[in-house]
C-alpha cells in the first residue's frame, strides 16, 4: 500500500508541475480567442465567454505578420541547415581526429556561446549597415550560425563519441572509403544527434528576439517576434493584445509539432545492440 | 587463399612505447595461425597491423607476395570480426551481411541475395535475416558478425578475440564450429585469444607474444612439451606448469621437498649453474600408491603432505604448499604477474588420477619422472632442456 500511496503523492506533484507549466500557455490561447473589443470586462474569466476567430483573421489579413512568418520561416530552416552541416563534420573531427588545436577550437566554441549578444548588437548594426546587408535575411542567418554552431558542435561532439569506433573500423575493413563509411554507418547511428542539435537550433533561430529586432527595419526580413513588438491590433482603437496573443499561438504550433514528430527519435537511442550490452 | 608474410614488424606509439617489437612470422596458405599472450602483449595490435587499422612503424607486410603496408584496410581484402562484433545497428541481418558486397559494387541484386542466403544458411541465420542486431542473443550476432566476412571471398579471416563474450557453454559450441568452417573453406586464418584453450584446440600453430615480442610458433603438441622458456612453458597449460626454485649439488638438484639424481644428459645442459628453475607439469606427478612398479622404479619417489584436494571427477588436483625462502621466489612471482595470475604462496599443484584416495590435510607419496622435467636458466629463463623433437618440416620455423 506503502508504494501506492507514494505512486498517488507522485502523480499530484506531475499535476502541479504541469499546471504551473502549462498556465502561461493556456492563458495564451485563451486570450487568443477572447473578443478584443470585450475581454477587458467587468466580470473577467479564465475562458472567453464566447469564442471568436477575430484574432487570427486580423492577425493573417496583416502583411506585417504574414511577411514575418516567411522570414521567419526561411531564415530559420537556412541557418539551422547550414548549422547542422557545418555542426557534423567540426563534430566529427572533433570527436574522431587527434589534431593540434583541438581543445582550443573547443574553448573558443564553448567562450562564443557564452558571450552576451547584447554586447555584439552595437558593432553589428554598424557593421551591417556598411556591408549592405542590414534588414537582410543573410543579414541574420550569420550571426544565428555564429551563435548555434557552439552549441550544436558540443552536442553533435557527444553524440559521435558514443558511437564505437569499431563501427567504422568494421566498414573500412568491409571495403568503405572514410567517405563511405561515414555516410553509410556513423550518419545513420548519430541520427537522433542530429535531430536533436537540428531540432535545438531551429528554437533558437525560431524564438531569437534580440537581434531579430536590432538588425532589421522592414518587412524585407523581419521575423515574427521582432515583429509582434510592432502590432497594433485591428484599429489604433482596440488593444493588440489579443492579436498578438493569436499570432503567438501561430508561431507556437510548428514548435510543438516539431516536438510532437520527434520526441521518439530523441529520445530512443538507435544505437542498442550495436555492440554487446 | 593467401599468405601471409609478416618481417620485423614494429609498432612504435608516440610516447615511444613499443606495441609490437621485431616480429617475423610466416603464415601459410590455409593455416590457421593463433597469437595468444597475456593482455598487453600486442597481439591484438599485430592483427590491427595486418588488416590495416594500425599504422605499421616499420618492417614489411607482405600479403600473397605483395608489399601492403601503405594499403588502405578496404584494398587489402581481408575479413575481420571484432571482439564485440561492430554489427551495424540500423541494418538489418540481411543488410549487415550484404553491405560488404554493396560497397564493392558491380553485383546485382540477385547475385546479393544468392550469396548473402548461401551465408545465412551455412550460419544458420536464415529465419533471422528480417530482424535488427538490437533483437539478436550474444551467440546469434556473433554469426552475424561470421557471415559479414565469409559472404565475400577474402583472401584471410582475422578474429579478435571473437569469443570472449559469450558465455562458457555457447564458447565451446562456437569454438568447434568455428574450427569446422576454417576446414570446411580452407582459408587462412588470424586468430587472436588470451584463452588458452582456443588457442591449443583452434591452431595449426600457435604464436605467443610477451610484452610485443614474439617467444615461440610452434605447434600447440610442441608448445606444451617443448617450450622455449619460462613465459611459454607457465602460459601454456592448465593447471599452470609448477616452478620450483632447485640448488645444484654435484649432480642431483635439491628441492624445498625432494633431492632427485638428474639423469646425465641434463646434467651437461646444467652445466656449472648453482641453481635452476625446476618445472613439472601437474600431470607428471602421481600418486606413488597407485603407479606401476616398473614405472615407480623409473622415478622418483617423495613424501609430502596435502594440504586441499580438489575433485573434479575426471580428474583431482592436490595443493601441496612447501617452504621456499629462495632467492629466485622473487622472479618467479614476477612471472606469474606477467601471466595475469595471483601466486598467494608457494605451493605444488599435483593432477592425480580420479581413483586416488589421497585426503585432505594427511601426507601422501607421490611419483614424478626426472626426464619429465623441464630446467630454466632463472637468469635469462630459457630452457635448459630442450630436445629436438621430429616435427612435420611444415611445423618448424
Amino acid at each position: 500500500m506503502g508504494s501506492r500511496r507514494s505512486a498517488n503523492w507522485w502523480t499530484l506533484w506531475g499535476v502541479l508541475i504541469l499546471l504551473w507549466a502549462l498556465f502561461p500557455l493556456l492563458w495564451m490561447v485563451s486570450l487568443s480567442f477572447k473578443d478584443p473589443a470585450t475581454f477587458r470586462g467587468s466580470t473577467p474569466s479564465f475562458f472567453p465567454k464566447e469564442w471568436t476567430w477575430k484574432n487570427y483573421d486580423t492577425v493573417f489579413s496583416d502583411s506585417l505578420f504574414t511577411s514575418a512568418l516567411r522570414n521567419s520561416a526561411g531564415i530559420a530552416l537556412i541557418a539551422t541547415g547550414l548549422s547542422v552541416i557545418v555542426a557534423m563534420f567540426a563534430a566529427y573531427a572533433i570527436a574522431r581526429l587527434d589534431f593540434p588545436g583541438k581543445r582550443l577550437i573547443l574553448t573558443v566554441a564553448l567562450a562564443i556561446a557564452m558571450f552576451p549578444q547584447a554586447a555584439l548588437v552595437g558593432p553589428l548594426f554598424n557593421m551591417w549597415r556598411g556591408l549592405g546587408i542590414y534588414d537582410t535575411w543573410i543579414g541574420l542567418i550569420i550571426p544565428y550560425l555564429t551563435f548555434a554552431l557552439p552549441l550544436s558542435i558540443w552536442t553533435m561532439s557527444a553524440f559521435f563519441r558514443q558511437i564505437p569506433w569499431e563501427m567504422e573500423q568494421a566498414a573500412q575493413v568491409d571495403g568503405a572509403t572514410a567517405w563511405q563509411a561515414f555516410r553509410k554507418v556513423i550518419v545513420p547511428l548519430a541520427a537522433p544527434g542530429v535531430f536533436t542539435t537540428a531540432i535545438l537550433t531551429f528554437f533558437f533561430c525560431w524564438n531569437e528576439f534580440l537581434l531579430a529586432i536590432s538588425l532589421t527595419s522592414t518587412d524585407k526580413a523581419r521575423t515574427v517576434p521582432a515583429a509582434l513588438s510592432f502590432f497594433t491590433g485591428a484599429s489604433q482603437f482596440e488593444s493588440p493584445i489579443t492579436a498578438i496573443m493569436a499570432a503567438s499561438v501561430v508561431v507556437t504550433i510548428p514548435i510543438v509539432i516539431l516536438v510532437l514528430a520527434f520526441q521518439r527519435r530523441i529520445v530512443a537511442g538507435l544505437t542498442t545492440g550495436a555492440v554487446k550490452g | 587463399m593467401s599468405e601471409i608474410i609478416i618481417k620485423n614488424l614494429v609498432k612504435e606509439y608516440g610516447d615511444g612505447f613499443l606495441a609490437v617489437d621485431d616480429v617475423s612470422l610466416d603464415i601459410g596458405d590455409g593455416e590457421f595461425m593463433i597469437l595468444v599472450g597475456p593482455s598487453g602483449c600486442g597481439k591484438s595490435t599485430l592483427l590491427r597491423m595486418i588488416v590495416g587499422l594500425e599504422d605499421i612503424t616499420s618492417g614489411d607486410l607482405m600479403i600473397n607476395g605483395q608489399r601492403v603496408n601503405d594499403k588502405k584496410p578496404r584494398d587489402r581484402n581481408l575479413a575481420m570480426v571484432f571482439q564485440n562484433y561492430a554489427l551495424y545497428p540500423h541494418l538489418t541481418v540481411f543488410e549487415n551481411i550484404a553491405f560488404p558486397l554493396r560497397l564493392r559494387g558491380g553485383m546485382s541484386q540477385e547475385e546479393i541475395r544468392t550469396k548473402v542466403e548461401a551465408a545465412a544458411d551455412t550460419l544458420e541465420l536464415t529465419e533471422h535475416l528480417k530482424r535488427k542486431p538490437g533483437h539478436l542473443s550474444g551467440g546469434q550476432r556473433q554469426r552475424v558478425a561470421m557471415g559479414r566476412a565469409i559472404v565475400r571471398d577474402a583472401d584471410a579471416f582475422l578474429f579478435d578475440e571473437p569469443l570472449s563474450n559469450l558465455d562458457a557453454k555457447l564458447r565451446g559450441q562456437m569454438r568447434t564450429e568455428l574450427l569446422r568452417m576454417q576446414r570446411r573453406m580452407g582459408t587462412t586464418t588470424v586468430y587472436v585469444t588470451h584463452d588458452q584453450t582456443e588457442a591449443m584446440t583452434l591452431g595449426d600453430r600457435v604464436a605467443v607474444l610477451r610484452r610485443g615480442i614474439l617467444q615461440q610458433v610452434a605447434t600447440p603438441r610442441e608448445l606444451y612439451e617443448q617450450p622455449v622458456n619460462m613465459f611459454v612453458a607457465g602460459f601454456i597449460g592448465s593447471p599452470p606448469m609448477n616452478f620450483i626454485p632447485g640448488e645444484v649439488e654435484g649432480g642431483a638438484i635439491k628441492l624445498p621437498f625432494v633431492t632427485f639424481e638428474l639423469p646425465a644428459e641434463m646434467r651437461e645442459a646444467v652445466g656449472s649453474r648453482r641453481q635452476v628453475n625446476v618445472a613439472i607439469r601437474p600431470e607428471r606427478f602421481e600418486d606413488a600408491s597407485i603407479a606401476d612398479e616398473s614405472k615407480r622404479s623409473r622415478g622418483v619417489t617423495f613424501r609430502a603432505t596435502v594440504d586441499v584436494i580438489e575433485w573434479l571427477g575426471n580428474e583431482q588436483f592436490a595443493y601441496i604448499p612447501y617452504e621456499a625462502a629462495h632467492e629466485l621466489e622473487a622472479t618467479l612471482h614476477e612471472l606469474e604477474r606477467e601471466l595475469d595470475s595471483e601466486r598467494m604462496r608457494s605451493q605444488l599443484v599435483v593432477a592425480l588420477d580420479p581413483v586416488s584416495k589421497i585426503t585432505d590435510g594427511t601426507e601422501a607419496e607421490l611419483w614424478f619422472d626426472p626426464r619429465n622435467v623441464h630446467l630454466f636458466d632463472p637468469e635469462s629463463g630459457a630452457n635448459l632442456t630442450l630436445t629436438p623433437t621430429p616435427v612435420p618440416a611444415d611445423a618448424t620455423q
